[in-house]
């Protein structure tokens, strides 16, 4: 493995996050799906969180219950994801033509993201996020309408869902497909980011999940469930397949779409549960950018009304006859 | 022109038949569908033509993001030699309503500096690095640059700085003289005030 010679790095693999002993007489617990199959978790979305960028978003996946104890142990992950987005703006001077936006997609998770701890250098992983993402994108931005421009979408995931059920040093069986929720997240971000940034786009795009539980428990496929949104930690080892689209509500159109495990005869179920999850989703994203814009409005009427008030005192400009 | 509720991207605002396109919209099948978040503004044709009302969409941070064939610009000369004087663009409109986040490079060629006696035309009797100018976008132009004109009245620079580094005022349309009564005077392609 390359190693990064730019900066002051921590020792290789020796820095485990604490893990806090639970009282000896306590147990831990994993969380169990209270919801119903069908059911979304709730989440968070607002846009315009950062001034500086041409347009931003913030989503979240809080936890959806408090924690049962006074644990120190978080007993469920959650999902914490920024984006910005710069531009459109000039392409680099070394740059060809181009008619239309080129769009570029980076996702990093924050070192501090997952409880195996992330480097400062995109690895594989984020790359291929980056990837899926950008295609995602491409399906719904019009680029002819900025000619000779670039447009790049940061994504950080302060706080990325695990693959599993970790909790108190617990092995994570995995397969919960924890980096699908964190690419469902972040094409809903990156969605309501770019229509912040007035960057023209034919739909807003929204990510759903959706997986195959429990096939195979009593060696056939007859007891597979197919539910939308899992949480890792409430699915730990239970998941045999899982699938993220992106997906236009209003085209009635997929851009992206990602499966991973074997879904057996359920693979049609499983694309339209996940197409059903990105349809709740967008409901919460056409209200977030809505009050984004709503915001937005006011303060442009607010300055209006300022500046208004302020000419009145200073009388009409004259005409100024020049000479020469 | 009226305006009416939010619209957001991939919303309906009806059959191709009764409106026609505007800006932030676009069409799919035989509908008008948004393209960017904001008020819907109806604009009915001018009266002889029976032309269906107009539907658009404007930013609400301002109209364009990135200047189109026929904007009139702001921006500040960086670099000139004997056929054209580069500058970047720093804000969109005629009093810069739009302020962009980046500069855009773009070129004032030598033959667009004038309208008349264009032959006669100096880009070192025109403009000076530091001079802020005020042009129209005639061209997308080449992979780098937008082509711009400052062939009107109306255009051309608007603030300069003298040799010495002293603030200057127009006296001409192609001069500008040094405030503080040394009575210096510098050639300027000099846009008429307003």
């Amino acid at each position: 493995m390359q190693t990064d010679r730019r900066r002051l790095n921590a020792p290789p693999g020796g820095t485990t996050p604490p893990v806090f002993a639970a009282p000896p007489d306590t147990k831990l617990h994993r969380p169990t799906r209270t919801r119903k199959p069908d059911e979304h978790r709730k989440l968070f979305l607002r846009t315009g969180i950062v001034p500086s960028a041409s347009g931003s978003a913030y989503y979240e996946i809080p936890p959806q219950e408090p924690q049962p104890t006074a644990l120190l142990v978080p007993q469920r992950s959650s999902l914490k994801i920024t984006c910005t987005v710069h531009g459109p703006r000039p392409l680099p001077r070394n740059a060809a033509f181009s008619p239309n936006l080129l769009l570029s997609a980076h996702v990093k998770f924050a070192p501090f993201a997952t409880q195996n701890r992330r480097g400062y250098v995109r690895d594989a992983s984020e790359r291929d996020l980056g990837a899926h993402l950008e295609t995602a994108l491409r399906g719904v931005v019009i680029g002819e309408r900025f000619p000779k421009s670039g447009c790049e979408v940061v994504l950080t995931i302060l706080e990325g869902e695990e693959d599993g059920w970790g909790a108190g040093g617990a092995e994570i069986k995995g397969g919960g497909g924890g980096i699908m929720t964190v690419l469902a997240g972040c094409i809903t971000a990156a969605s309501a980011a770019l229509v912040d940034a007035g960057i023209d786009c034919v739909d807003l795009i929204s990510g759903g999940v959706a997986a195959v539980k429990d096939a195979g428990k009593h060696g056939g496929q007859e007891d597979a469930v197919v539910v939308l949104d899992p949480a890792p930690s409430e699915h730990d080892g239970e998941i045999t397949a899982a699938c993220v689209v992106g997906y236009l509500q209003s085209r009635d159109e997929v851009t992206e779409m990602w499966m991973k495990g074997d879904a057996g005869a359920q693979v049609q179920t499983l694309i339209d549960e996940a197409v059903k999850a990105a349809s709740l989703v967008r409901a919460v994203l056409a209200e977030a950018v809505k009050d984004g814009v709503q915001a937005k409005i006011d303060e442009a009427e607010d300055d209006a009304a300022m500046t208004g008030s302020a000419k009145e005192g200073k009388g009409k400009s004259k005409e100024v006859v020049m000479t020469g | 022109m009226s305006s009416s509720a939010i619209a957001l991207p991939g919303q309906d605002l009806g059959p191709v038949s009764s409106n026609t396109v505007g800006a932030g919209t676009h069409v799919y099948g035989d509908h008008l569908f948004a393209s960017i978040a904001g008020p819907v503004h109806t604009t009915a044709p001018k009266p002889p033509s029976k032309a269906p009302p107009t539907l658009s969409i404007t930013r609400p941070t301002g109209a364009l993001l990135l200047p189109e064939v026929g904007t009139t610009v702001l921006g500040r000369i960086t670099r000139t030699n004997a056929r054209q004087a580069n500058f970047s663009i720093l804000a969109l409109g005629s009093t810069g309503d739009v302020v962009l986040a980046e500069p855009l490079p773009a070129i004032i060629r030598q033959q667009d500096i004038r309208l008349t006696e264009i032959d006669k035309i100096t880009v070192a009797g025109s403009f000076r690095v530091g001079d802020v100018v005020r042009a129209v976008v005639i061209s997308l132009g080449d992979e780098r640059a937008y082509f711009a004109s400052t062939a009107r009245d109306e255009l051309g620079v608007v603030m300069a700085v003298s040799e010495g580094g002293n603030r200057m005022v127009p006296i001409s349309w192609r001069e500008f003289e040094e405030v503080g009564g040394t009575g210096k005077k510098e050639a300027r392609k000099v846009a008429k005030v307003v």
